[in-house]
């Protein structure tokens, strides 16, 4: 991207710094936002590299490939990257390019600060690559055979790559609680005159509530790790019963970190939605307060049902049923959104334009994943499911759908606004295409192997898991290599392609479809006036 | 890296001090929503009793 | 031209007959317990839970095809192809100023009605009945095998995965030693790991549990049809979680004493032989030695002596086997902290002396080193 958008750049504004300086020392919401989005566009690559191994291990039955704890290892490092790497740079990378650009502000409000929380990912994601190449290197220690929850004790037995990625989800999290300080200062400060709270573009909201949900729980993800590393050095035992500790108290802490995570993941795609779908539908957003409304209840609700994710420990009759009753009732807040969008599109004039494709699929995909969602939540019926294959479903198809559908959605939807330049729609419908069906195609069928009794982690099956296996492992090379095609039509149309106008879309609404497209280096430097 | 000359020194301020304000809420989550402190000062008491 | 054209569909058609051909030999082995839901409950929880199962699941392919019906209504009807006018004002009408609360309402309608049901059942699952006759067995996951205490028999069991030469198309879901279990009586399962997390599932008895070092947590089952049951580990555990398989065989009770009075003798006898005051030969000891440590040290450090560097470390010719005989037997005895090896002090003296020989002796190693039970008596 940087070669062309900086010749396009030198034709055009001038006051653009030059070389490499302007993207080590950037402090401009746009370049940040590029580098967050290129980034995230690279971890995609190595995420899913590391996930199409893991389904060609599991191919056939039997250990072909991957020795078992090399395939653990990946199975932690793909949801490592994909989570930290792709999923919330990305999100985070849209923030970065529209939030100013929507809020009719000039940058974001501690421009110094963004550049410090892009660039610390790339030292994130060296420590993360790190944990995984290192033991490959003699003395390197064991193997990170523990999947991304890191549950000790097993991950006290690891050697030293534990040590990186402790270290890697630091850095990540300090950049992820920076980024949301900006971001919320930015919300909150900057917005244009006129723009009251409840004016502000549904994208912003999101953020604004997705922020504050990493404020809140990254730092004690940090703690977690924290404690981990005490234990495996320094002689404490948190987490070692023997010393008094307890193995459970990691879980309880990582899980209030992780499940606000999956909301972390999804409400900025949410945003997204509620953009692409008024724009495509030709009528304004169905429901802007029950959004709103729907969305703080998630955060709150979602803040305080972590232990579904743990009922298998044992907890006591009370204290599952209070987790499981919480679990269903998040259906509430999250089926209110469904209907908002499913009622945005009714009566409206809709176009099918890629963004679209996008969004009618993450609507009724979603839906399917939280549904299987509300029977995961509960109790009995998930002493069955509980770390099976169907799990493995479950949550690809809320996150897939969910987050990244989302983010490949807003891409399509302002890429003509970031570049100048309409992509190729051919190429972006059958992107989708390609892309959704076989992404149906890999999980679906998990389902079935869930519930058959494979549980998931599994190096290596019995075969009468093989039919579906076979098919899960089809679809995903047919899901990964699409991701190719996206890469070409994200080059294709930074290099050319049709002018884009102001307002790329006939429907598109607010303030950033006012700025050229692409947009100067600085915009807003005048906030608007908002009625 | 330039200072960016958009910002009055008013809404400066009123950013920096939101921002802090924010850092210390993620603060306040890091040190007392779990026992890590706690965990620590056992520890030492442990190994200075001995 | 045409030539290679058809050269390569040929060699295409070829490769998918292979795919065709391994697919019906994979569909024409796979047994008839295979499906598409759970398998058939043999527990009497496990038959309230797949009935909850079955319920979720149909309100939600319901509420699935309501959802896609009216998508797919909207997306062809409602659209700019068709001459569409977009209604501007839909969200402004009664509907779209009341939908935030007809909706949430009737949402809450459906998740009260799955609450309630599930709730009714998790009370019949979650405690374990007080009863005075209820059978008990500790089930202790070890990195990786489990280990079955009957506790009111005074009986232990040792269960391994068996590998694929042996176990054919059982591979991955057969034990050397299954979990024998009488229909008709209330059991209950007392779960707890020797090393990392584990978790006991066996789908027809339905619950699983996490096997946590340090503490216990507790499950019952009553099954109530004879046959035999295969399931796995479900907590990643390390390297060989895949070769956790739990096997139940559900017996009846006329059947089960049968087989407790055959382990009690099967005991007896070794503790006899064990206990006898006498000195054994290299021979005797090397005999005893190699198939007590292909089953129980063989998964990690491989019957090869080779090992899996760097997470478990090789035997063959490693300063340990052929160094001391008191470091040797410390290890093997105690364990070491922080590594998956652990403490074996639950054998007895003259498996620990075999094993140990074994290894001192084994693949080259030729220490002539000769460890007595009396030796590792001492060292204990």
């Amino acid at each position: 991207m940087s070669t062309t958008t900086l010749s396009h750049d030198e034709a055009h504004h001038h006051d653009a710094p030059k070389g490499w300086k302007r993207w080590l020392f950037s402090t401009n919401h746009k370049d940040i936002g590029t580098l967050y989005l290129l980034f995230a566009l690279t971890m995609l690559f190595l995420g899913g590299a590391s996930a199409m191994l893991i389904r060609m291990e599991l191919f056939m039955p039997g250990i072909q490939m991957l020795d078992p704890d090399l395939y653990n290892n990946l199975v932690t490092n793909h949801a490592l990257i994909m989570i930290f790497g792709a999923v919330m740079p990305a999100a985070a990378g849209l923030a970065n390019w529209m939030i100013p650009m929507m809020i009719g502000a000039p940058d974001m409000a501690l421009p110094r600060m963004n550049n410090l929380s892009f660039w610390v990912l790339p030292a994130a994601a060296t420590m993360l690559i790190l944990s995984f190449v290192v033991p490959f290197f003699p003395g390197g220690g064991t193997q990170i055979n523990t999947g991304w929850t890191l549950y000790p004790p097993l991950s006290v037995q690891v050697g030293m790559s534990m040590d990186f990625l402790i270290f890697a989800v630091h850095l990540l999290g300090i950049s992820s609680v920076l980024a949301s300080i900006n971001i919320i200062v930015t919300l909150l400060n900057m917005r244009a005159p006129g723009m009251s709270l409840f004016k502000m573009p549904m994208f912003c909201w999101t953020w604004l509530v997705t922020a504050f949900l990493l404020i809140l729980v990254v730092p004690v993800l940090a703690g977690g790790v924290t404690m981990l590393l005490f234990d495996r050095h320094f002689g404490t035992s948190f987490f070692d019963a023997a010393g008094g500790g307890d193995p459970v108290l990691f879980q309880h802490l990582f899980w209030f970190f992780g499940h606000p995570e999956v909301y972390i993941l999804l409400l900025p795609s949410i945003g997204v939605l509620s953009h692409v779908i008024p724009a495509f539908a030709r009528k304004p957003l169905f429901g802007y307060k029950s959004m709103v409304g729907a969305m703080l209840a998630v955060a709150t609700i979602g803040m305080v049902v972590w232990a579904h994710h743990q009922y298998t420990i044992g907890m006591s009759l009370g204290a599952v049923t209070y987790f499981m009753i919480g679990t269903i009732l998040i259906s509430i807040p999250v089926g209110l959104m469904i209907f908002n969008f499913i009622a945005t599109m009714w009566r409206g004039a809709m176009t099918f334009e890629t963004p679209m494709l996008f969004a009618v699929g993450i609507v009724l995909m979603f839906t399917f994943g939280g549904l299987s969602g509300v029977m995961l939540a509960v109790v009995p019926a998930d002493m069955q499911y509980h770390d099976s294959m169907f799990v493995v479903a479950h949550f690809h198809y809320v996150l897939m759908p969910g987050a990244v559908f989302g983010l490949f959605a807003g891409v399509f939807y302002w890429l003509p606004k970031w570049t100048g330049h309409m992509y190729d729609e051919k190429l972006g419908k059958l992107f989708f295409w390609i892309n959704v069906i076989s992404f149906n195609i890999t999980f679906f069928p998990q389902h079935f192997l869930g519930l058959a009794g494979m549980p998931r982690r599994i190096v290596d099956y019995n075969m009468i898991f093989t039919e579906f296996n076979v098919v899960s492992s089809i679809g995903a090379m047919v899901f990964g290599l699409s991701h190719l095609l996206f890469l070409y039509i994200i080059i294709k149309t930074i290099r050319g392609g049709k002018k884009a106008e102001k307002r790329a879309w006939e429907g598109a609404k607010g303030l950033e479809w006012e700025l050229d497209s692409p947009p100067a280096f600085h915009t807003w430097t005048v906030a608007p006036q908002i009625k | 890296m330039r200072i960016p000359e958009y910002q009055t020194p008013e809404l400066r301020r009123k950013n920096v001090r939101l921002a802090w304000g924010l850092a210390g809420l993620a603060l306040f989550f890091l040190i007392t929503s779990f026992p890590f402190w706690s965990g620590i000062f056992r520890v030492v008491g442990t190994q200075a009793m001995q | 031209m045409q030539n290679q054209n058809k050269q390569t569909n040929r060699s295409l058609l070829g490769k998918d007959r292979v795919l065709a051909a391994a697919l019906l030999l994979a569909t024409g082995s796979v047994s008839a317990e295979y499906g598409l839901n759970f398998p058939e409950p043999a527990a009497n929880v496990a038959q309230e839970i797949f009935d909850i199962h079955m319920m979720t699941m149909g309100i939600a392919t319901f509420l699935l095809c309501i959802v896609f019906a009216i998508v797919f209504y909207s997306l062809y009807f409602h659209r700019k192809s068709r001459g569409y006018e977009a209604d501007q004002e839909f969200h402004n009408s009664w509907f779209g100023n009341w939908s935030w609360v007809i909706v949430p309402v009737m949402v809450l309608g459906v998740d009260l009605t799955i609450a309630g049901k599930a709730d009714a059942v998790l009370k019949k699952v979650w405690d374990v009945p007080k009863e005075e006759n209820i059978m008990d067995v500790k089930v202790t996951g070890h990195q990786w095998w489990w280990e079955f205490d009957y506790l009111d028999h005074d009986i232990k069991v040792e269960s391994r995965y068996v590998p694929e030469e042996e176990s054919g198309d059982l591979y991955l879901r057969e034990v050397d030693n299954r979990l024998v279990l009488p229909t008709g009586v209330k059991i209950r399962f007392l779960h707890t790991s020797a090393d990392v997390l584990h978790a006991f599932w066996v789908p027809e008895l339905a619950v699983k549990k996490d096997a946590i070092p340090g503490y216990v947590t507790e499950t019952w089952a009553e099954l109530n049809r004879e046959g035999v049951f295969r399931g796995q580990c479900a907590e990643l555990c390390g390297t060989w979680h895949s070769r956790m398989p739990i096997v139940v065989e559900s017996v009846s009770q006329e059947k089960f004493a049968a087989w407790v009075d055959d382990q009690k003798a099967v005991k007896i006898a070794a503790a006899a032989e064990a206990s006898a005051d006498k000195t054994w030969s290299m021979d005797e000891l090397m005999a005893k030695g190699k198939p007590l440590y292909e089953t129980k040290c063989g998964a990690c450090h491989q019957a090869t002596g080779m090992g899996l560097p760097p997470a478990f470390p090789a035997l063959k010719g490693s300063a340990l086997t052929i160094g001391p005989i008191a470091d040797h037997l410390n290890i093997v005895l105690n364990g070491k902290e922080g590594t998956a090896m652990q403490p074996w002090n639950s054998l007895n003296d003259l498996e620990i002396a075999a094993i140990v020989t074994y290894e001192r002796n084994a693949w080259d190693n030729n220490t002539g080193d000769v460890v007595q039970p009396a030796d590792v008596k001492q060292a204990r």
